[in-house]
């Protein structure tokens, strides 16, 4: 295919409408802009390679280029992305690129062909719908990521150094603090769409307390020295990632409790590092994933979803806990997989349900399980089930 | 409805033109295809089978169907549920045998209804008259598209009387010893099908043939790369179609192995002259030009068209200017379209000239 300057221009826009027009309900639901400013990047980073590269060095692009292109624009769509700081997942992100790349070749290859016979020869163009495309794609586009960066909240970046709090967060804001960031006393948030990023937070009752919130994100955060609880959430929906909660004083402390959500989607807690305290990651009366997190020397339990919520415990390691690894208690329902429990101690309290196991479950509980490695059996109590997958 | 679009020529490029016009929504009664052969294949194929051609030179667009998709390597993905043709079309390595290309002729013809529209008659003369054009007495058409094809196979005028001599086209068995002259694709083929059938074979050329996927380079296919053709002045035009037309041939393994191997063994080598063969075989090609066209060397000489060198000046859409306009079309296919389009030979070329036809015939007012 030999494109015009302009078949190139129609002919991409052409090809990013349907991902726009994905984008934008997609991000209605998700209560994320970020496949819309994706969309916007990769459309904008494609017409500059058109304009810029592609049109001069490419008189003529053969089918199998579109390989080598496509994984170019991924990577500065990519680069692009991580630079602005849109906040799009990478696999999600990555799946709407693949699929948008997709839809593309099978435009160009079958659709436009199919449906503008002389679009071959034209080099690219689109004929009498071209200009029109050409004036009403971009502007539609700019006018829904302006929108879009009209209503997004606020970002409020922390520069490095100590900052005193609590800060308490009651508007959806992104916070973001630089490498050295450092909030001493906590922080409180009590609204939705809050994200709270590359932060460390010393010292306070609790380090992140989340209060009747929904869609809140912790990300990339080290909570130390909490007089509580590392992050406390009620009655809230969050997901926290990469977290790390360290020096928790013991006795009553937590060091990640998610309660009373169980009307809420469920919350991710994943790829945490969780060390000390009472419990490690605890949940109440909540829907949970409790993912690739890795808890260690905690004095009642490492991992515990109870009273009556239901939990994904996968891909875990537990280590040093005192009495019980993971526990699914008070009627709870669990599906316990692919975890590692080690270095279990016996509590000397003479419990019989705290003899040093790996995986408990209690009260009526039930507890699917499979591939847990364990040094030594399960043990359930009180009207509670394990049953393999 | 009466008749009101003449295709003259039923070869391909009448062939294609029909196809395209019959998928703008013309019916097969609005249209009549005047030619000596009911089957639009019929003046390629025993071409073909003189040369023992056993694939297209053209790629994945190389068919007449008149969308580009799906083409042949869809179909052939599809019927052998194997994505390799699909894959080697993007890498512009799929080239159907001629065998798939026969097939879905026949099978286009079939679903056209090509046959309804023939009228076997050899047309002498196309003339502008009142409403259009009066296609040899056949009738008064408006929209009218000439696709004579080639107009008689080219020898060398010294060997034209020699009783060695058989065109690459014509059918022919090969003797021991074989001169080929011309060293185009055609020749190239000959050349290994000579080896193959056990002679000696002595390339006779003038110059050495350029090696290049096809005759035209392919930005030249697309509007980008006509730009440019077009800008040039006529005697700049005319210097660029000569030389797109000079002989040349794919490169790659396939050719250069085998003539290797017959080289060191002293079966292959190139001269200048034909002494001593048993057998000459002329890969020259077909003779070049709108004169050896009875029929457009008639009209031009009616109608005083403007010409270049060995071409009729067309415009860019393939018509031809003065006797073009918004109630009548008179349009050139095939390689008299040339200087519309450079590869208006090629079945792509030929799928161009019968879209811009098709567009005029669709957007014409008194239709």
């Amino acid at each position: 295919m030999s494109y015009t300057l302009r078949g190139r221009v129609e002919t991409r826009l052409a090809a990013a409408l349907l991902p726009v027009l994905v984008a934008a309900p997609l991000s209605v639901v998700l209560h994320k802009w970020w496949p819309l400013q994706l969309a916007g990047l990769m459309l904008g980073i494609g017409l500059a390679l058109d304009v810029a590269v592609y049109h001069r060095f490419l008189p003529y692009q053969p089918g199998w280029a579109a390989v080598p292109l496509g994984l170019l624009e991924l990577g500065l769509t990519v680069a692009a992305a991580r630079a602005l700081e849109l906040g799009a997942p990478l696999g999600p992100a990555l799946a709407f690129f693949a699929a948008a790349w997709l839809l593309a070749q099978l435009l160009v290859h079958a659709g436009l062909p199919l449906v503008h016979l002389t679009w071959p020869e034209d080099g690219g163009e689109l004929g009498r719908a071209g200009p029109g495309l050409s004036v009403a794609a971009p502007v539609a586009l700019l006018a829904v990521l302006g929108t879009a960066w009209a209503v997004e909240p606020p970002t409020v970046r922390l520069e490095a150094g100590v900052h005193q709090g609590p800060l308490v967060l009651d508007h959806a804001q992104t916070v973001v603090g630089e490498p050295g960031t450092v909030v001493r006393g906590g922080i409180l948030v009590t609204a939705d769409d809050v994200t709270l990023r590359n932060l460390t937070i010393r010292g306070g009752e609790y380090g992140i307390e989340v209060r009747d919130a929904e869609s809140v994100e912790i990300d990339g955060v080290v909570v130390e020295a909490a007089e509580l609880d590392g992050i406390n959430a009620r009655l809230s929906q969050l997901d926290i990632h990469d977290c790390e909660i360290r020096s928790l004083p013991g006795a009553s402390t937590q060091g990640i409790d998610i309660s009373f959500a169980s009307q809420l989607p469920a919350s991710v807690v994943e790829n945490c590092v969780v060390v000390g305290g009472m419990e490690g990651i605890v949940t109440h009366m909540a829907n949970v994933l409790v993912r690739d997190n890795r808890v260690r020397s905690t004095e009642l339990r490492g991992i515990a979803v109870t009273e009556m919520s239901m939990g994904h415990v996968e891909d875990n390691v537990v280590e040093d806990a005192l009495g019980v690894g993971i526990f699914c208690g008070d009627y709870s329902h669990c599906s316990i997989e692919d975890n590692r429990v080690a270095g279990m101690r016996v509590d000397p309290s003479g419990n019989p349900t705290r003899a040093g196991f790996g995986l408990v479950a209690h009260y009526g509980a039930i507890a699917t399980v499979e591939g847990n490695t364990l040094e030594r059996p399960p043990a359930s109590f009180i009207g509670a089930r394990i049953e393999p997958r | 409805m009466p008749e009101r679009v003449a295709i003259v020529g039923s070869g391909l490029g009448g062939f294609v033109a029909y196809a395209t016009l019959r998928h703008a929504g013309l019916e097969p009664g609005e249209i009549a295809i005047f030619g000596d052969e009911p089957d639009p294949a019929g003046a390629w194929r025993p071409r073909a089978a003189a040369i023992r051609q056993r694939r297209m030179r053209s790629e994945s667009d190389g068919h007449c169907a008149p969308t580009s998709f799906p083409g042949l390597a869809a179909y052939e993905a599809a019927r052998r549920r194997d994505l390799a043709p699909l894959l080697l079309s993007v890498c512009d390595r799929y080239r159907p045998t001629v065998d798939v290309f026969l097939h879905h002729v026949a099978r286009l013809r079939e679903r056209t209804l090509w046959d309804e529209s023939f009228v076997p008659a050899r047309i002498e003369r196309v003339a502008a008259v009142e409403g259009g054009f009066d296609v040899g007495g056949r009738g008064v058409f408006r929209h009218v598209l000439v696709a004579t094809g080639h107009p008689g196979l080219a020898l060398p005028a010294e060997l034209a009387r020699d009783p060695r001599v058989v065109h690459a086209y014509e059918p022919h068995e090969y003797a021991e010893r074989v001169a080929v002259v011309g060293a185009g694709m055609a020749a190239a083929t000959e050349w290994l099908n000579a080896l193959e059938a056990g002679a000696e074979v002595v390339s006779v050329r003038r110059r050495e043939p350029a090696r290049r996927p096809l005759n035209v380079a392919r930005p030249l296919f697309g509007k980008r790369g006509l730009a440019g053709f077009r800008r040039a002045p006529r005697g700049r035009r005319a210097e660029l179609l000569r030389r797109f037309g000079e002989p040349s041939y794919p490169p790659g393994r396939t050719w250069d192995t085998p003539l290797e191997r017959a080289e060191r063994e002293g079966r292959f080598r190139v001269a200048t002259a034909v002494n001593g063969a048993e057998q000459v075989i002329c890969a020259t090609g077909f003779r070049r030009g709108y004169h050896h066209d009875p029929l457009l060397a008639q009209l031009v000489e009616d109608h005083g068209l403007e010409t270049e060198d060995r071409w009729i000046v067309l415009a860019d859409d393939s018509t031809v200017p003065a006797l073009t306009d918004g109630a009548r079309t008179l349009s050139l296919a095939g390689v008299p379209g040339q200087w519309a389009y450079p590869a208006a030979d090629t079945l792509v070329g030929m799928k161009v000239a019968a879209r811009r036809f098709r567009q005029r015939v669709v957007s014409c007012p008194t239709r």
